[in-house]
């Protein structure tokens, strides 16, 4: 160790067996699932993203949503408590993201998991309304106000179909209304496909949905 | 408290190598410095931000209709500015600078200055840059990656252009028997590329399938931690805690055992973040395994560096440099025993994903990381201006409220991940009352950042008035 080519070969070899177990295995064994077939649909699983939805993961990226939301139903063998909140009915498994551009695992739940709130939350209106006041539709939440993915403008003639329903302060003056602009819409539309409630060969839903999903 | 008695170079060197070497990195290394602090006051400005928007979202109320001031817009800037803005351009600095006075050798030439520099001020634009378009949103949404492209290639090409010359210093050194400081130079600096150039070609420039992107991602977030900064820093501790004491390192030939350790866990260890995760079952178990198993080395370590039974150099005692070394080998113990607490697998259902993972990372990027590189800059500057360039008062400022505040941020996280943790276990404890459990803790986090905020300011003030030669704060 007191010659630079003896000391480097040295690290070399000792930094490829950590690359070789996480960076090589994960590339060569899970980098090549493939989609299941899916008898129902006839499609495959997990199901395709619509173009919406992907362009939505953009947003998801860059508003740094991650910072307080994973994406992922822990194993049943260390935790229930993630399925037991009604977050998923069952553990998230690695051909889950394989629609994904990015997998948005996070690290931190500041606020809820996200692997399955299409699954919860099935009503755009509630994610539209979320993003713009989240206090209105949920009480107490700690999520900030997105109001610059929406635009307030003078109501021409009727108002429009998507204009948001807001009631109390967060409703606009009179004779002016919200709308989504396109990156809530993709937005919205990629939280309305996340969702991990379908049976995989690896992962079966065998547990049934709990009565009433907590927020 | 003085700061600048102890020369870290070897005995059998006369001083004036160190003098040569000295001038011939002084504009690198401040440069490098200078820009580091910068960034750090940036980066804990934001931090204190983010920590009030934890308890007031809407925080500036005149602002919050603004993109460029979304919580999940500011939080990678704040950390990515921690850790290529400050972290490892301190980390940078104090390497080459490590690299050359060990080795007795100077940097030579103007061709290969002038590459350092352009590399340097490279360096500081792609983490402009970058940050900016974070702002912009242009983040690729990776976590610890979220600069585009352009910005990271640039980071990726200026390390090599910094960091080449120091790893040659090994090969041309002037001591016979290498230092255990200066094996761990060699290692931290050739990791950076290995570990961010692998990430970033899987993860942003050419992302595989996303199914096999999580422990990737774990493998970075831990191997940037451990086998890039943490190794400049024990550099560091290695390098100037035994010549500040005037002792002798104890059982060294342990050294070379917790040297291999730290290198061969360092890249495991960052799966403790995908513990019951979607991975396979033996990645889980590792988690666990190699986070128990890193108290090895770290507690060879501290038994290097801490079990002197000789007694100090009188002048050692007061010294800042050396406070802030051993505040740094403390936090490092911090790290091993609660990084694993925290892995196994009982524990990490309650407490992963809540503030006990931040306080951990705290641990070692401000405590483990940082504190030893604020030892280095307090010994280092004096030294390239070849004066006492300090002034004392705002130094031990400065130390006592880093410590202060840095231990009530790490004991705030730590409690209120504790609670939400124990909380959300409980399904009957809806998901918004786990989180006002948290609410008085975020307060208190919000006093912690403030005091770090104010201390990398008087850090700053400090260096400003040692380059600016006394003329801003005149000595009374």
């Amino acid at each position: 160790m007191h010659r630079l080519p003896t000391l480097l070969s040295g690290i070399f070899l000792v930094f490829l067996i950590s690359w070789i177990g996480l960076v090589a295995y994960s590339a060569t064994q899970m980098g090549r699932l493939t989609p299941v077939a899916d008898a129902d649909s006839g499609g495959s699983l997990p199901p395709h993203y619509n173009g919406q939805a992907i362009a939505g993961q953009r947003v998801y990226a860059s508003e740094g949503c991650i910072a307080c939301h994973t994406q992922q139903v822990r194993q049943s063998s260390v935790t229930s408590a993630d399925m037991s909140r009604g977050w998923g009915l069952r553990p998230s498994v690695p051909r889950d993201y394989l629609r994904d551009s990015t997998a948005f695992l996070g690290n931190s739940r500041v606020g809820p998991d996200l692997a399955n709130i299409g699954s919860r939350q099935t009503n755009a209106a509630w994610h539209y309304n979320h993003l713009y006041t989240p206090s209105s539709v949920a009480v107490g939440s700690e999520m900030p106000s997105y109001h610059y993915l929406f635009e307030m403008r003078k109501i021409q003639g009727e108002q429009s179909n998507d204009a948001l329903h807001l009631i109390g302060t967060a409703a606009p003056p009179a004779g002016y209304e919200v709308v989504p602009k396109a990156d809530a819409r993709n937005l919205v539309a990629y939280l309305l496909s996340l969702r991990h409630d379908y049976p995989l060969p690896e992962a079966d839903t065998v547990k049934k949905p709990s009565a009433t999903p907590s927020q | 408290m003085n700061l600048s008695s102890h020369i870290p170079c070897d005995d059998d060197h006369d001083t004036s190598e160190s003098r040569a070497v000295d001038s011939s990195l002084r504009l690198p290394v401040l440069l490098l410095f200078g820009n580091a602090v910068h960034w750090l006051i940036i980066a804990t400005l934001i931090s204190l931000v983010l920590a009030v928007k934890m308890i007031a979202p809407d925080f500036p109320s005149l602002l919050s209709g603004l993109s460029c001031f979304s919580y999940g817009r500011l939080a990678p800037i704040a950390r990515d500015l921690f850790l290529y803005g400050w972290a490892s351009q301190a980390a940078l600095a104090g390497g080459i600078w490590l690299a050359a006075r060990l080795a007795g050798r100077p940097l030579v030439g103007v061709i290969k200055t002038s590459v350092v520099i352009v590399a340097i001020v490279f360096w500081n634009l792609a983490v402009l840059l970058g940050s900016l378009a974070i702002l912009a949103g242009y983040s690729t949404g990776v976590e610890w990656l979220e600069y585009p492209n352009w910005a990271s290639a640039t980071l990726f090409a200026s390390f090599l252009l910094i960091a080449f010359w120091a790893i040659l210093h090994f090969d041309y050194r002037r001591n016979e028997r290498a230092e255990v400081a200066q094996w761990y130079l060699v290692a931290g600096l050739c990791s950076f590329p290995w570990v961010y150039g692998t990430a970033n070609l899987l993860l942003t420039w050419k992302p595989l399938q996303a199914s096999a992107q999580g422990p990737i991602q774990a493998w970075f977030t831990g191997s940037f931690l451990l086998l890039w900064l943490l190794p400049v820093a024990l550099a560091s501790i290695y390098a100037l805690l035994p010549r500040i004491r005037g002792v002798h390192l104890h059982h060294r030939n342990l050294a070379t055992l917790a040297f291999w350790g730290i290198l061969f866990l360092g890249g495991w260890i960052g799966l403790g973040r995908l513990i019951g995760g979607p991975i396979p079952a033996w990645m889980s178990a590792a988690a666990t395994v190699s986070a128990v198993f890193l108290l090895i080395p770290i507690f060879i370590v501290c038994t290097n560096l801490l079990g002197s039974s000789e007694t100090e150099r009188e002048e050692a005692k007061g010294n800042l440099s050396l406070g802030f070394l051993l505040n740094g080998l403390y936090a490092l113990i911090g790290v091993g025993a609660l990084g694993a607490l925290a892995s196994l697998p009982l524990v990490s259902s309650a407490l992963h994903f809540t503030s006990v993972s931040e306080a951990i990372y705290q641990l070692s990027v401000f405590g483990a990381i940082s504190m030893p590189l604020f030892g280095l800059l307090y010994t280092c500057v004096p030294e390239l201006l070849g004066r006492a360039a300090w002034c004392k008062t705002l130094a031990a400022w400065h130390f006592w409220v880093t410590i202060v505040g840095f231990w009530l941020l790490v004991l705030f996280l730590f409690l209120g991940g504790l609670v939400t943790g124990l909380a959300l276990i409980d399904p009957v404890v809806t998901f918004r009352n786990v989180g006002s459990f948290a609410y008085p803790f975020s307060v208190l986090e919000c006093v912690a950042q403030t005091l770090l905020l104010i201390a990398s300011l008087i850090l700053g003030g400090n260096l400003l008035q040692a380059l600016a030669g006394n003329y801003l704060f005149p000595k009374r």
